[in-house]
């Protein structure tokens, strides 16, 4: 029953949402890292490079777990559903050679590892970017 | 029928049937093994491979999420662990995972690294998020030596299970046949060799086979043994039916009349039946083994080279021979044996023999009584002849110095015999024959050849001193009065002689010259002998020419008639005449009938000559009586033609043919012909005197001149023979002689016809005597037809001319 209730809220909540969300791939303005291909994001994001094309290390910062964003943008990237990228790393976790991207607690933290961090790529709301922030991958709508 | 003991024993264990069969089935199934299990093999092999494929194939699916996750992310420990997994599949033999940059694991079993094996497995790996990108890739090796055990395995599961089905197939098949072939067919040979068809025994088809092959061979093996007891049936039923016919022949063998035998070739009798042996006085039965054995050669043959010779031409013509055998069998009567002989194939002879000794001695009787005389007991002309014969040949042996033939008959004794009867006369010959026998020795032989002639041979005299002087005894002995009907009969007779071998060398020749002689003694008034001489020879000879020249003379016509007027005294006038035959001889010119009668008639050409002589003088009163003359023609008649030589219906056929009056043809016949056979004289002289004709009789008073007997002949006319006339003188004994005839006849009522008057002076006295005619030289002689006419002028003028002095 109480899945049911969520699974319930869950929806509403998702219909009584207006707009989906639209994440956009965003560094910390000031950085260097210039625009990326989806492809250098999803080896970015999915443990296969930690490195920029500059040679820098990348670090990605995921969006709260239970985010919609999150859902959404591994969605757009890769298609899989949170489900699908939580297997996948668990298996990559077995052997430690790789790690997760970094697992912000919530919205605003997000913002605050990616300025607080050289090498930082994440992801946010499209409505979320200021100008701290610089977009450098959009999905095509 | 019993079971044969030489048979091998059947039993099933050993039965080449089952041992065949289960043999057949081994290897049948080894073979169909061998093939199935190398097809498991191969087929294993191939499924083997494609299981370890497969296997591997799914095993590759299984760990490809987590080999892309690996490959993608590079996590070589990720791809060491699925390595060791994936090695942990005994299929695999080694394991080889690279990303497009590095090699992230390498793993093989065992730690010995096999030369790139065969069937390697390579399976691309492709990003977890992007199924076109190519990420690396894995190599799998696996392991053959595992396939190879696998399929070893199987086959020999294979095997083991072929093997199974293969032994229950063929326990199956044992069982099967001994079940239904061998024990059923065991069980028949076992009932066959028991079995005894003949009483009805028959097969029993074994249960449950009713249907089967088996059951037809029961059926056929049953049929086939009706048939065999049957054909023993037939068989037993022939061998009693030639037992049967056997013991006929035995009976038939046993019970011939003749001698039956069988020889070898050596003449060794090998059987031989009861017949032969009565007729040999041998043992009854064929000698056994103990008994030397008997050859044909030892019985008693008179003539043993004979029956050799018979043998040999018995086993050499292949055909039956034949030989009389003369037997010495002392004091038994059989003498003589009939012997057939003929080879009956295997150098065998088979013979017949009879007992001919009745037939030898009725054989030699019938010899003797066909050269003997039944009436007197003397020998025959046969005997005589052989006797002859003996002589000449005992001559040429020198052994006689020659012998001397007398043939006797006794004169008139023929007569005698019609006089006095048959049995009176064989009487006469049995004397004769005694009469003779007293005559000769006894040396000589006596026969006799035929009714009354006697033959006698004086052997070893040749002398005619000597023959004279027993021809003088015979001729004496048999003038001797004989007795018979208690009167006295006187007779003689002629005896005619030749002498071997002085006259004939042969016995025909002497025996004709004897005949000749006999003939001549005879004919010179009998109751003498003659010596032959050649002289009889020529006569014998001459009348067989005359005789040959009669026949001819017959064919050709030279016969004609003569005519000889007959004056009637009475009317001074011709009364006819007498027609006489004579013989117009080519050569020997006109021939007169005393010369050719005496034989026409003994040789009996004279009944032909007088035919014809009938017709020419028939055809003469035809001219006569076609020109007005009423001639009357005389034809003489011979004895030889009465009765049959001149029948009464010829004479009438003849005369009717011309259209003649019989009362115109004369008769002339004499009185011995009359006094030949006096009844049958009679009727014809009464038969041809009815019809009309006249009856002359002819040299009246030569003969007997019986008187009764021309009161009981129907004679009209007397002819007095001429050697009364011519001796007539006046006044003496003839002259009253030819008187008395004339007055007889006149006084009887016959007319007389006196013949051979040459005179005047006879024609007066025979007028005087008052003879009605005459006819002689006086008139006319005999002449051909042609001249009578003239003869008829000439008489017609000597009659009316007055002066008829003499």
């Amino acid at each position: 029953m109480k899945t049911l209730l969520l699974s319930l809220f869950v929806a509403f909540f998702g219909l009584a949402s207006p707009v989906r969300a639209e994440p956009v791939v965003v560094v910390n303005a000031a950085s260097s890292i210039g625009p990326l291909s989806q492809d250098e994001i999803i080896n970015i994001f999915l443990g296969r490079y930690r490195r920029l094309p500059t040679g820098d290390a990348a670090q990605p910062i995921d969006q709260p777990e239970s985010s919609a964003l999150r859902a959404e943008f591994y969605r757009k990237l890769v298609n899989k559903d949170v489900n699908e990228i939580n297997a996948y790393w668990s298996r990559l976790i077995f052997s430690g050679r790789t790690s997760p991207p970094l697992q912000a607690a919530s919205v605003a933290e997000v913002t605050v590892q990616l300025l607080a961090r050289p090498g930082a790529i994440a992801y946010v709301e499209r409505a979320q970017v200021d100008k701290r922030l610089r977009i450098i991958m959009e999905f095509p709508r | 029928m019993t079971a044969r003991p030489d048979l091998p024993p059947v039993s099933w264990w050993s039965s080449g049937l089952l041992l065949r069969s289960t043999l057949a089935v081994v290897l049948a199934s080894l073979l169909a093994a061998a093939v199935a299990v190398g097809y498991t093999a191969y087929a294993t092999s191939v499924r083997a491979h494609h299981a370890s494929q497969t296997r591997l194939n799914e095993l590759l699916d299984t760990i490809q999420s987590t080999l892309s996750v690996a490959c993608f992310a590079n996590d070589q420990t990720l791809a060491v662990e699925v390595a060791q997994g994936v090695l942990s599949n005994s299929d695999v033999l080694a394991v080889r995972i690279a990303t497009t940059q590095a090699v992230l694991a390498d793993k093989q079993r065992g730690g010995a690294p096999s030369a790139q094996p065969a069937g390697l497995l390579k399976r691309l790996i492709y990003s977890p998020f992007d199924r076109q990108k190519e990420v690396g890739h894995i190599l799998l090796t696996p392991d053959p030596q595992v396939i190879e055990a696998r399929i070893r395995e199987e086959v020999w599961f294979a095997a083991i299970q072929l093997s199974w089905q293969l032994g229950m197939v063929t326990f199956a098949m044992v069982v099967i046949t001994l079940m239904f072939v061998v024990r059923p067919i065991k069980a028949m040979s076992d009932r066959l060799h028991r079995m005894d068809p003949t009483t009805g025994e028959r097969l029993a088809t074994p249960k449950r086979h009713a249907s089967t092959e088996i059951g037809q061979l029961v059926t056929d093996i049953n049929a086939l043994s009706d048939r065999l007891t049957s054909a023993l049936e037939v068989e037993r039923h022939l061998r009693q039916q030639g037992e049967i016919d056997e013991k006929r022949y035995h009976t038939i063998f046993d019970n011939a009349e003749s001698g039956l035998f069988l020889i070898d070739r050596q003449g060794s009798l090998m059987s031989w039946n009861p017949s032969f042996a009565q007729l040999f006085d041998i043992d009854r039965q064929p000698p056994g083994k103990a008994l030397a054995p008997l050859n044909i050669n030892q019985l008693p043959w008179q003539n043993p080279t004979l029956m050799d010779r018979l043998m040999h031409s018995a086993l050499t013509q292949n055909t039956a021979v034949t030989q009389e055998l003369q037997i010495l069998m002392p004091g038994a009567e059989r003498s003589w044996a009939h012997m057939v002989l003929r080879s009956v194939g295997n150098n065998l002879l088979q013979g017949v023999v009879h007992d001919v000794s009745h037939l030898k001695e009725s054989e030699a009787s019938a010899r003797q009584q066909a050269i003997t005389d039944p009436l007197t007991g003397l020998a025959n002309r046969l005997g005589l002849e052989q006797r002859l014969h003996m002589l000449v040949q005992a001559y040429a042996g020198a052994t006689t110095r020659g012998f001397a033939l007398l043939l006797i008959n006794l004169d008139e004794f023929r007569r005698v015999n019609e006089g006095i009867g048959l049995p009176a006369g064989d009487t006469i010959l049995q004397t004769t024959t005694r009469r003779l026998s007293a005559c000769v020795s006894s040396q000589d032989t006596l026969a006799r050849l035929a009714a009354d002639n006697f033959g006698i041979i004086l052997n070893n005299v040749t002398q005619g001193e000597a023959v004279e002087r027993i021809a003088g005894r015979i001729l004496q002995a048999i003038r001797q009065p004989y007795f018979a009907d208690g009167s006295p009969i006187n007779l003689h007779a002629s005896i005619g002689v030749a002498l071997f071998p002085g006259d004939g060398f042969d016995v025909p020749s002497l025996l004709r010259q004897a005949e000749l002689a006999m003939e001549s003694a005879k004919s010179s008034g009998g109751d003498q002998h003659v010596f032959f001489n050649p002289v009889l020879t020529e006569a014998a000879e001459q009348r067989r020419h005359m005789e040959s020249d009669l026949r001819s003379a017959i064919r050709n016509h030279e016969f004609v008639l003569f005519y000889q007027p007959v004056v009637d005294l009475v009317n001074q006038r011709l009364a006819g005449a007498e027609a006489l035959i004579r013989w117009r001889h080519p050569t020997r010119g006109l021939v007169m009938p005393d010369s050719f009668i005496p034989l026409a008639e003994k040789t009996g050409l004279v009944i032909e000559m007088s035919l014809l002589m009938l017709d020419v003088a028939c055809r003469q009163l035809l001219d006569w009586k076609n020109r007005g003359l009423d001639y009357v023609l005389s034809l003489n008649v011979s004895g030889r033609q009465i009765p049959d030589g001149l029948t009464p219906a010829k004479l009438q056929e003849v005369v009717q043919h011309y259209g003649i009056s019989p009362t115109r043809l004369a008769l002339e016949i004499t009185e011995g012909v009359m006094l030949r056979d006096v009844d049958k004289s009679l009727q014809w002289l009464k038969a041809v005197h009815d019809l009309g004709f006249r009856v002359y009789l002819d040299d009246f008073g030569t003969g007997y001149s019986s008187l009764s007997y021309l009161k009981l002949f129907p004679v009209d006319t007397l002819k007095v023979d001429k050697s009364f006339v011519q001796d007539m003188c006046d006044d003496n004994n003839e002259n009253t002689l030819v008187g008395a005839i004339i007055a007889m006849g006149r006084s009887l009522g016959l007319d007389i016809v006196a013949e051979g008057v040459e005179l005047k002076s006879h024609l007066v006295a025979l007028q005087r005597m008052g003879c009605h005619y005459a006819q002689g030289y006086y008139f006319s002689r005999p002449v051909p037809a042609e001249e009578f006419d003239a003869a008829a002028s000439r008489i017609t003028a000597l009659l009316a001319a007055p002066d008829t002095g003499a």
